[in-house]
């Protein structure tokens, strides 16, 4: 594609685009799911296509085929083009290219298409025997993984030209408990950016499966959760969506840009309690979120969100860059190439803080231990968002207590930042898929424990 | 390659390589969507793409594997992977592939397109309306024409071959209101078939008001209310908890519904109906991922639950006909039940009328988190909700920042009267605003 790309960056210009950009994706993807103990199914797909995008000022055009030859491709460039409504002429040139320097690239040492079909089914053997094992409650255990392997080549006017590939495995198990009348469910879903060594280096498949027959289990006999107004501490791991809803959406360019967001033009100022400091990073050897360079070629970063309570950074790509006047923070990302890029979270965390894990559940006085969480939605525009509880425990006078089940909490991203009183030691992460404008994308939660002063708790009791 | 080669070449490997019966499902889409802020087009995307998905019959073993690049390379790609997983695979259950060579239903399921100048300029107006509705309107959010045609064929070596194409034309906007320190939102959203019957000014103006609505909006205390459920929220919650009345899931005991055909699960007022030959709704077509022609099924009756929806598999399993909803998520994967168009069937009753009714109360206009905060095995549901609180009959102040939570099977139950409202905003799904009796609300400190 080399040899051609150029004529094709021409081609999207020729009506005047400022900037235009190949988007090449071919990915190769393995989905395993185990049912009550049997393979239910297995399925291969081959995704292949690119993505043609062209700047015109502060606006962009986007098309995208399957037809990845020469041919196919100017076709593509050539639509572009004719939706592209400049006032200039189309005199710009696609640059010849440079050799970029790229940060080292992430190891995948057990590639998922070198590694055998049974082998991987071994592993869900693992998880799903482990979780049928917990409790004579467990009904149903549904356990997947999905493997992929996606080679991009990213191609821009400016002179850029990088190939990369990831690689990600991912363990899903949802085990249901049920007495005959009522249902929970439990969900673990640990993955990384390698390839089947997650199994020997990171992820021991029996455990989890263990942990999510054991909430389910846990939940089955729990109490509904009283709704009111009380203090939370939320746990370390993926308690940590509470910032990547609460918060994280909002720093991006995408509603920053157009000022949509409540933390617009307020780069300086305090915006969480000093005792907060958060950080998107795109860098960490391995982790989920990771990628060596983003969706646009640019190499990712370690961001500093929030510095003891002071906004610091926006996560930005191109083009909110260009509509904010600021730099991309190699923070492009998208689904695939049937979705233009915009700026998307990594592996977003609240960094440890001073705070003991006991101490401030002791000093809570009544409240609510929200152990894990479930996912959760924002509207970026009111920073009002919600999240599931999936196992919670009620704390009276400074003591858990019982399980509680069905509880959500809500309120609003800017509220509950000034809320946080308590940072724990231990920062932990944990995987999910989040879903926006350029699709779902692998990222990163993560958080010590934290406690939250005040939260509105929904529930049924 | 071409299609028409890729094909016969595909199957004819699939036969040497040992399977009895391929079928390919081609699924050929084109699509698209403008977005403007600010007096401007900031995003403007078109494709056209196509996917293919083998399914093929091993010693009794159903084998997928799907694509999107069509060369030699795909064909062994194909069979490569279709072979694994009928080899591994552990689904006892019996395979079908449809021999279905009836003629194929005729629906009008397309319209009239228009030039994509036109539908800029319908996405700059919908903004320009919005904002000249009220001073307070400060931004419009997702302000966006989409359309999109999808060619859908199924092809196999029994010799069945069908095909059908469908349309839609859709647009919708969120208007950001500020007045000093508030902000609220408001939606609209339609769905047609042809553009020309979207109208910029109607939708603009409606999502416009809802924005202004809702700023001052509070919380309620905390307690019991007495809810109706608007219809846009109402069917929100119906697609949330519709995984329930397929037969797939109550198979695998994923269903409360399991085992109650012909019991009462619903109040006498509540009908729910899945109809594919519906042509003013989103999800119609006329024969299912399996080539089963399309029919329109009661699954629950005057309160009575009378069928959950079926592929030929899980038919075959209960002893059933299917009930014509084979479903795929896009042209990979394997052969799933669907709803198609699934909708709660209109009452009698208007908005002004159910408010009445309701009389002390609330009407909820926005439910949100859905994916997170319901759970369609148990039926709880615990939401983020935004509406107005009802007041001696009539809608009152705007209330957000509550949480509504309940059993949605309990609910159904408890429905108190059904609207005459019903609406399919952009899919299949659909709903009147619905009275469903008592639910509980977290909001401030407890009510007196």
């Amino acid at each position: 594609m080399k040899e051609y790309a150029r004529d094709i960056l021409d081609a999207a210009l020729a009506t005047g685009g400022d900037f235009a950009e190949i988007f090449y994706e071919d990915q190769r993807t393995n989905h395993l799911q185990l049912l009550g103990g049997k393979v239910e199914l297995i399925n291969s797909g081959r995704m292949h296509g690119a993505g043609i995008r062209v700047f015109n000022g502060l606006n962009a055009i986007y098309a995208y085929t399957n037809d990845t030859d020469k041919e196919g491709l100017l076709r593509c460039a050539q639509q572009v083009a004719s939706a592209v409504r400049a006032q200039r002429k189309g005199t710009l040139r696609a640059k010849a290219f440079t050799v970029a320097e790229l940060p080292p690239p992430h190891v995948y040492r057990q590639w998922p298409s070198q590694t055998d079909t049974k082998k991987k089914l071994d592993y869900l053997r693992a998880a799903d025997a482990a979780a049928r094992g917990v409790s004579a409650e467990i009904e149903q255990v549904s356990c997947t993984l999905m493997d992929s392997e996606q080679d991009v080549v990213i191609i821009n006017s400016e002179g850029l030209y990088v190939e990369d590939t990831r690689v990600r495995t991912r363990l899903a198990c949802v085990a249901i408990a049920s007495d005959g009348k009522e249902k929970q469910q439990g969900h673990e879903a640990p993955g990384a950016l390698m390839g089947y060594e997650l199994f020997t280096a990171r992820v021991d498949a029996a455990k989890v499966g263990r942990e999510a027959a054991e909430s389910a289990t846990l939940m089955l006999h729990a109490p509904e959760c009283p709704a009111g107004v009380m203090p939370v501490v939320i746990d370390g791991g993926f308690g940590g969506v509470i910032f990547h809803e609460a918060c994280g959406h909002s720093l991006e360019a995408t509603s920053v840009a157009f000022g949509m967001s409540e933390f617009s033009g307020k780069l300086g100022q305090q915006i969480a309690a000093s005792c907060v400091t958060a950080v998107d990073d795109g860098t960490l050897p391995n982790e989920w979120g990771s990628l060596r360079v983003d969706d646009e070629g640019m190499p990712t970063t370690r961001l500093v969100l929030i510095e003891n309570g002071m906004l610091k950074n926006y996560m930005i790509d191109k083009l909110g860059g260009k509509r904010m006047d600021m730099a991309p923070t190699g923070s492009g990302r998208r689904q695939g190439y049937a979705n233009a890029p915009t700026s998307r979270m990594r592996n977003t965390y609240i960094a440890a803080g001073m705070d003991d894990d006991r101490e401030m559940i002791a000093t809570m006085g009544d409240g609510l231990y929200a152990k894990k969480l479930g996912g959760g939605s924002v509207d970026p525009a009111t920073g009002g968002f919600n999240f599931a509880v999936s196992e919670g425990y009620l704390v009276k006078d400074g003591h858990i207590s019982t399980p509680v089940r069905g509880a959500s909490l809500i309120g609003k991203g800017a509220d509950v930042l000034m809320q946080i009183d308590r940072v724990g030691r231990e920062m932990r992460m944990a995987q999910g898929m989040c879903g926006s404008i350029s699709g779902s994308v692998a990222v990163n939660v993560g958080q010590p424990m934290i406690r939250v002063k005040r939260m509105t708790v929904g529930g049924r009791a | 390659m071409k299609m028409d080669e890729f094909i016969p070449k595909l199957f004819e490997a699939a036969k040497e390589a040992g399977f009895g019966v391929a079928e390919a499902y081609v699924l050929e889409d084109e699509s698209f969507k403008v977005v403007a802020m600010n007096g401007e087009i900031t995003q403007y995307s078109s494709h056209q793409t196509r996917g293919l998905g083998l399914r093929a019959v091993l010693d009794g073993r159903m084998g997928y594997a799907a694509t999107e690049a069509f060369d030699d390379a795909a064909i062994a790609q194909l069979i490569r992977g279709a072979k694994d997983s009928a080899t591994y695979c552990e689904d006892e259950s019996e395979q079908f592939i449809y021999d279905g060579r009836e003629p194929v239903l005729q629906l009008s399921l397309t319209g009239e397109d228009a030039r994509a100048e036109d539908k800029i300029a319908f996405a700059l107006d919908m903004e320009r309306i919005a904002k000249a509705y009220d001073p307070r309107i400060a931004q419009v959010g997702y302000d966006t024409v989409v359309t999109g045609k999808v060619k859908v064929r199924i092809i196999n070596t029994h010799g069945m071959d069908k095909q059908y194409e469908q349309s839609v034309c859709g647009a919708y906007l969120q208007p950001i209101a500020r007045e000093d320190a508030l902000t609220s939102t408001g939606m609209e959203i339609r769905f047609t078939r042809d553009f020309s019957a979207l109208d910029a000014t109607a939708l603009a103006q409606a999502a416009a008001r809802q924005a202004v609505e809702m700023l001052g909006a509070t919380p309620v205390p905390s307690g019991s209310y007495r809810v109706a459920i608007q219809n846009l929220a109402m069917t929100d919650l119906l697609e949330t908890f519709s995984p329930a009345f397929s037969a797939e899931n109550a198979q695998k005991a994923l269903s409360l519904l399991r085992g109650k055909e012909g019991e009462t699960v619903a109040a006498p007022c509540v009908t729910i109906i899945d109809d594919a030959l519906r042509a003013d709704a989103f999800g119609s077509r006329p024969f299912d991922a399996e080539g089963v022609p399309s029919r329109r099924n009661a699954v629950v009756e005057q309160g009575v639950f009378k069928t959950f929806l079926h592929n030929l598999k899980t038919a075959k399993k209960d002893g059933v006909q299917s009930t014509g909803n084979a479903s795929k998520g896009g042209y990979a994967g394997s052969v799933r039940v669907s709803p198609t168009n699934f909708y709660l069937e209109a009452g009698e009753k208007s908005l002004d009328e159910l408010l009445a009714d309701i009389g002390e109360g609330l009407l909820i206009t926005e439910v949100e988190g859905l994916h997170a905060g319901a759970n369609a095995v148990s039926g709880d549901f615990s939401l983020l909700s935004k509406g107005f609180v009802v007041e001696g009959g009539k809608k009152g102040r705007a209330v957000e920042q509550i949480t509504i939570a309940g059993n949605f099977f309990e609910m159904l139950k408890g429905v108190q009267a059904v609207g005459s409202d019903l609406r399919f905003p952009s899919g299949g799904f659909g709903a009147p605003t619905v009275d469903v009796g008592v639910l509980s609300v977290a909001g401030t400190e407890e009510k007196a």
